[in-house]
């Protein structure tokens, strides 16, 4: 494991250089921070609450670091910010419908040694879980839109704000196609061997797609994917606001 | 706009129907089906355990009606007992449709019916991608050609059991990669490029780490921790590793090489080397941001686990030994392959793009 630490940490100096320094820092906050909400959490505080608040703290670690002009920051941040909440909103009722937390028969083997009654809210959890699995994917989309944006509007600084949408969503075409993929791929990774144990199980059909940890991999994919696509309106909205204001305030001058 | 708002109604109503379909459809279940009428507590336990957890047992009653099979309209009582955490166990709420299993005379509950929440959840992605003008076809065609692609690679899997795994995700990763490229960027010679630095990059970042990983004899890397424990271990690992990191890779590549052609046509007789270091620069900005999509991802996976070693009194350092190690390395891993992508792609790319007229 060291051997892998030195080669990526060799690798990203010779690549990125100085600014590979600022990507450590990031990268370690953000693990510091995770660290922070598990024990948190083991702890007995309010999942819900706590992870709204890490989220937080990764989100202005995760853009702010990465994103050297301030204006596509601060609308990447504030995106990024609305779409967590959305997020929640879509995911807590979802999840209460599904009944799809904790863990399912097919751990079993795993969880002999435990004491089952843990005292987390395994429910609580689930939707941390999507909220935190949703973050990265949520500051790139938001972060990769809004430059894009910024970019034409630089270059084109007339554009009424049906063409700022319009730009948008051909920006976000792109970003939402990748986005997707690497979502679906995450998925083909984690469920692989869980369609094998449940082939083994002689599971039906009917088993298959009521299968709560199927369920919950299925949910986290498609709750994510909405916060991607919500991305785009939203960047663009605030984009163009953005622009209506530095128009205005140069009549005012 | 008139048009869409009819097409936008259609879909909703089509979604709409599919899940008020799904939630009827206990018919087609062989096993019994029982919609839940209403549950009573009848005990509460409040206990604590040696790690100083405190957990409520819930016993509660439910009673409830069969929705299929022959018994159909019958009522049935049943008891369930729950810890109020809900890690495997599970709180029942009147109007749940619960599927059954039984035993002799006896019904015991199985699993919640989850297929109409399930469906309900793709409609809402569905209708969203209506509301907005993407092009959904494209979008559409890529998923669903690499689900099929997917659900083959499952079917061979369990056919050959699993001693041509690694050989079979290569193949699988070759045909997803290659499809989700061709949708997005047409089958144009940029796309072969894209296709070419990905296939690259993720093969010497593999080779790499393969390398890394037996020079060390798998130190800190704990195999027989992989899901379900299936076998063999480090196939197991090797497959979960590249599926993951593909799709990232993929993007990483498509963003270096479009902007470098965008470049190549603004300045026409830009350099190679010139093109190089621009590839460079740009790929620098985009590390970050992968590592972290793949960080959470991962480290969301196993939430549950986490928690679950640490409440049971176990040292912040053995759970993350016990439940993180292989996510770590598969991080690792990723990150190089996301690290190595940038100068691979800007070669390739810098290569092909000057020896090209615009």
């Amino acid at each position: 494991m060291l051997f892998l630490l030195g080669a990526f940490v060799v690798l990203l100096l010779m690549v990125a250089g100085s600014r590979g320094f600022t990507l450590l820092f990031g990268l370690a906050i953000n693990l510091v921070s995770i660290v922070a909400l598990l024990i948190l959490i083991a702890d007995g505080f309010n999942v819900l609450i706590t992870t709204a608040i890490i989220a937080l703290i990764i989100l202005i670690v995760a853009i702010y670091m990465n994103v050297e002009n301030a204006n596509t920051a601060n609308i990447a941040f504030k995106t990024s910010i609305l779409i967590v909440v959305i997020i929640l909103l879509i995911t807590i009722p979802l999840e209460f419908w599904a009944s799809a937390q904790g863990m399912g028969m097919e751990n079993q083997e795993d969880l002999e040694a435990f004491s089952l009654a843990a005292g987390v809210s395994f429910p609580q959890l689930a939707i941390a879980i999507i909220v935190v699995n949703s973050l990265g994917v949520i500051s790139e989309t938001s972060v990769a839109i809004s430059s894009g944006l910024n970019e034409i509007i630089l270059s084109k600084p007339t554009l009424t704000p049906k063409e700022v949408f319009s730009d948008g969503f051909s920006v976000g075409n792109k970003i939402l196609s990748t986005q997707t993929n690497t979502l679906l791929f995450n998925f083909f990774s984690s469920t692989f061997p869980l369609f094998f144990l449940m082939n083994s199980l002689n599971y039906k059909f009917t088993d298959i797609i009521n299968d709560k940890l199927l369920v919950a991999e299925i949910l986290t994919m498609l709750i994510c994917a909405v916060g991607v696509i919500l991305t785009v309106p939203i960047t663009a909205y605030f984009v163009y606001r953005g622009v209506g204001k530095k128009t205005s305030n140069s009549v005012d001058n | 706009m008139k048009k869409n708002m009819i097409r936008i109604l259609i879909v909703v109503l089509l979604v709409l129907t599919a899940t008020i379909i799904t939630h009827f459809d206990s018919f087609m279940y062989g096993n019994p089906v029982m919609k839940i009428q209403q549950s009573k507590v009848v005990s509460k336990d409040k206990s604590t355990d040696e790690y100083k957890n405190t957990d409520t047992q819930v016993s509660q009653k439910l009673t409830g009606m069969l929705l299929n099979t022959s018994k159909k309209g019958q009522r049935v009582t049943l008891k369930n007992s729950y810890y109020e955490s809900q890690l495997i166990d599970q709180k029942y709420r009147s109007g749940q449709q619960v599927i059954l299993a039984k035993s002799g005379k006896h019904y015991s509950i199985k699993n919640v019916k989850r297929d109409t929440v399930l469906v309900f959840g793709l409609g809402l992605v569905v209708i969203l991608l209506f509301c907005m003008k993407f092009s959904r076809a494209k979008l559409l065609i890529s998923v669903l050609l690499n689900l099929l692609v997917y659900y083959g690679f499952i079917k061979l899997l369990i056919h050959n059991s699993n001693n041509y795994l690694l050989i079979m995700t290569v193949i699988t990763s070759l045909l997803i990669s290659g499809i989700a490229l061709l949708v997005i960027l047409g089958p144009t010679s940029d796309a072969l490029m894209a296709y070419l630095s990905t296939v690259c990059a993720t093969t010497l970042a593999i080779l790499l780490s393969v390398l890394l990983l037996k020079l060390s004899g798998n130190s800190g890397v704990h195999l027989e921790l992989t899901d379900f424990g299936l076998q063999p271990y480090f196939s197991v690992f090797l497959s979960q590793v590249i599926f993951s990191v593909l799709g990232v890779i993929l993007d990483e590549t498509m963003d270096i090489s479009s902007s470098l052609i965008e470049m190549k046509k603004e300045v026409n007789d830009v350099k190679e080397s010139a093109l190089f270091k621009a590839g460079i620069n740009i790929g620098r900005e985009l590390i970050g941001p992968l590592i972290n999509i793949l960080l959470f991802i991962v480290i969301a996976e196993h939430l549950n686990l986490i928690l679950l070693y640490l409440s049971n009194g176990n040292s912040i350092g053995y759970t993350f030994t016990m439940t993180l190690s292989l996510g770590f390395a598969q991080l690792l891993i990723s990150a190089i392959g996301i690290v190595l992508t940038v100068p691979i792609t800007s070669f390739i790319a810098s290569k092909i793009i000057t020896r090209r007229a615009y």
